[in-house]
């Protein structure tokens, strides 16, 4: 049974609209507006707080379209393609168009991506149950080098700060002996459970993006043609503007899929290879980039394409498929509920309330966006410097009732906002420390539980068949990720 | 050389075991991306850890802002302890939205204090309140 009603209906459209507005605002991201939100879901059951955090997730990434069309800023990373085309559109007096154009294109890519969860999870669930610890090790190692391997031309920073999320996932007390490790003497008490996850990931997202935005002044990134929707309407938007798309829509709403079922790998990634894509296939090459449907429609169609996707491997092996999907993992936790092989068959309701209100929140956004996008589109005007004080004020709420009240938590918060701040200054990706840090535990758990039934020896990661295809996996992406670089690179020096 | 591949697992010491691997990894992992630089700087011809010329900060960046920010969230958390949830939020939230304000004038103060007490009271109302989630 799904549980359903008006205030479940009425938490989705919540999401939806707080979504898209911080995935409008450059400067602020659809994770940052997940973590803080976080916190409510100690008020509600699990399902009721899924239709809210999907709806925030569904909103934050379709938001992103309006300034990337309007002012050609991108409002988060995934639409970072979908200005080339939108914005051109715009500047012809076609802004309206565009913006339409791009929410049906974002609807599409959802439900693709929709089906495609539907289908793909439970096939990929069954093969995972027979994982025995071995291949549980073995697969997220597998998931550590994928991250690496698609961070391209960055490869070891991505590793080093995968493997230090791990390494700061061990502090605390290792449950099987009891004993205390990484811990300074003067913090044992505090820090006897090591870091908690939700104030590590609201510091790495919220607070480390606010500095950045600090340092650059606060500025709100409006350019001096915001004014593209008082003026005429030069072409109005048809349903007859998808004619000749449906090859593009599919292409790009699986590509958009498959891109985010790859752990680690970001929305920006996604919308960049539909549009390369898009522009190998396309009749026309030269005319991209110029303000055409199709480029739009490929930008658009993946990183929605992404929310999908994103959600197959979390749901099936329990690892996180990007930033925000890593935040949405802590939802899981934080209810007690354990992702992975098993979710589905243990959880078939929650299972089902995922895909209802992944459906639910896509329809919202489309309601929501579509017929008042005019209105909707001043959003962009909201001053990100007055906005920034609430998400202080909800993060140390959120922080701090962690644990039912424990200031550590808080201090945590702003440790790790400097810690991500800096990060992104040394060019460490962050999303890769926390998938690391949240899958830290697992992996010690998964290699001591190999080892003791093997008595110690290291050959039982490679005496099961399963195990051998794992590695084949993890070789060949090592394998491409170095091609990759070097072809990154010699792009670079050409 | 089958011992090359055995751990020795002795349950007082298996706490040691993980994170030592690691460290290592990332000692290795260290050591790889110094000679990465290294080799760059040199294909670049550029001199190594060019420490002069490098820039931590944003050019022109805002400082008042930046550790503004830093210092009144660890002043935020002596105000809780202090004088509870929403005194200190008023006060911090008033302090963060002046620091922010593109305008520092008499009427943007206040307007700037009003939107903080309204922050603070909504927040307080839905979460204190409504969800009675514990506030610090």
């Amino acid at each position: 049974m799904i549980e359903f009603g008006v205030i479940q209906l009425l938490v989705a459209l919540l999401g939806v609209v707080i979504g898209i507005i911080f995935g409008a605002l450059p400067g602020m991201t659809a994770t940052m507006a997940i973590a803080i939100f976080l916190p409510l879901t100690y008020a509600y059951d699990l399902s009721t707080s899924l239709y809210l955090l999907l709806g925030l997730y569904v909103g934050g990434i379709s938001g992103g379209l309006i300034p990337a069309i309007l002012i050609n800023i991108p409002g988060t990373p995934s639409s970072i393609t979908t200005g080339f085309d939108g914005h051109p559109m715009a500047k012809r007096g076609e802004a309206v168009r565009a913006l339409r154009i791009g929410i049906t294109a974002s609807l599409i890519g959802g439900l693709i991506s929709l089906t495609v969860l539907a289908f793909f999870t439970p096939v990929l669930a069954k093969l995972a149950i027979q994982f025995s610890a071995v291949e549980k090790f073995l697969i997220i190692l597998f998931a550590m080098t994928v991250i690496a391997a698609l961070s391209r031309g960055n490869m070891t920073k991505g590793i080093f700060a995968g493997f230090l999320g791990v390494f700061i996932s061990l502090m605390g007390v290792f449950p099987d002996n009891q004993k205390l490790r990484l811990i300074p003497s003067l913090l044992t008490t505090e820090l006897r459970d090591g870091f908690q996850l939700l104030p590590v990931l609201i510091g790495l997202f919220a607070f480390s993006q606010m500095f950045s935005e600090a340092e650059l002044g606060m500025r709100q990134m409006l350019m001096k043609d915001n004014v593209l929707l008082d003026g005429k309407e030069t072409r109005k938007f048809s349903f007859k503007d998808f004619k000749g798309q449906i090859i593009n829509l599919f292409r790009s709403g699986l590509i958009g899929t498959f891109i985010g079922v790859l752990p680690g790998v970001g929305g920006s990634a996604a919308s960049l290879m539909s549009y390369s894509q898009c522009k190998a296939w396309s009749k026309h090459p030269e005319k991209l980039g110029t303000g055409e449907v199709e480029g739009l429609v490929a930008s658009e169609t993946a990183n929605n394409g992404l929310t999908g996707g994103a959600l197959v491997p979390l749901l099936s092996l329990g690892i996180p498929g990007d930033s925000t999907t890593a935040v949405l993992i802590g939802a899981f936790m934080l209810q007690g509920v354990q992702v992975g092989p098993l979710f589905i068959t243990q959880n078939p309701d929650i299972w089902n309330t995922v895909l209802f209100g992944l459906l639910l929140s896509n329809i919202l956004m489309f309601a929501v966006m579509f017929w008042p996008i005019k209105f909707l589109a001043n959003i962009i005007k909201i001053p990100m410097s007055k906005l920034y004080p609430a998400v202080v004020l909800m993060s140390v709420v959120g922080a701090f009732s962690t644990r039912n009240g424990n200031m550590t938590d808080v201090v945590t918060l702003i440790v790790f906002g400097i810690v991500g701040y800096l990060f992104s200054k040394i060019g460490l990706p962050a999303t890769t420390f926390l998938i690391g840090f949240i899958l830290g535990r697992d992996l010690e758990k998964y290699f001591i539980d190999s080892l003791k039934g093997s008595g110690g020896d290291l050959s039982v990661f490679f005496s099961r068949p399963i195990g051998l295809g794992i590695w084949a996996l993890i070789v060949g992406f090592l394998i491409y990720a170095f091609l990759d670089n070097r072809r990154a690179h010699r792009e670079k020096l050409a | 050389m089958s011992d090359l591949f055995k751990i020795n697992i002795t349950y007082s010491q298996s706490h040691l075991i993980m994170p030592r691997i690691i460290l290592g990894v990332l000692m290795i992992l260290a050591v790889v991306i110094f000679i990465q630089e290294y080799l760059k700087a040199r294909k670049a011809k550029k001199p190594f850890m060019n420490i002069k010329q490098w820039r931590f900060f944003a050019k022109d960046y805002d400082k008042v802002k930046l550790f503004g920010s830093i210092g009144l969230l660890f002043a935020y958390i002596v105000l809780l302890n202090l004088i509870g949830f929403i005194a200190g939020s008023i006060i911090i939230a008033s302090l963060f939205n002046i620091l922010y304000a593109e305008k520092k004038d008499k009427k943007s103060i206040a307007i700037c204090i009003g939107i903080s007490i309204i922050e603070t009271m909504v927040l307080w109302f839905i979460f204190g309140y409504i969800f009675e989630i514990t506030l610090p």
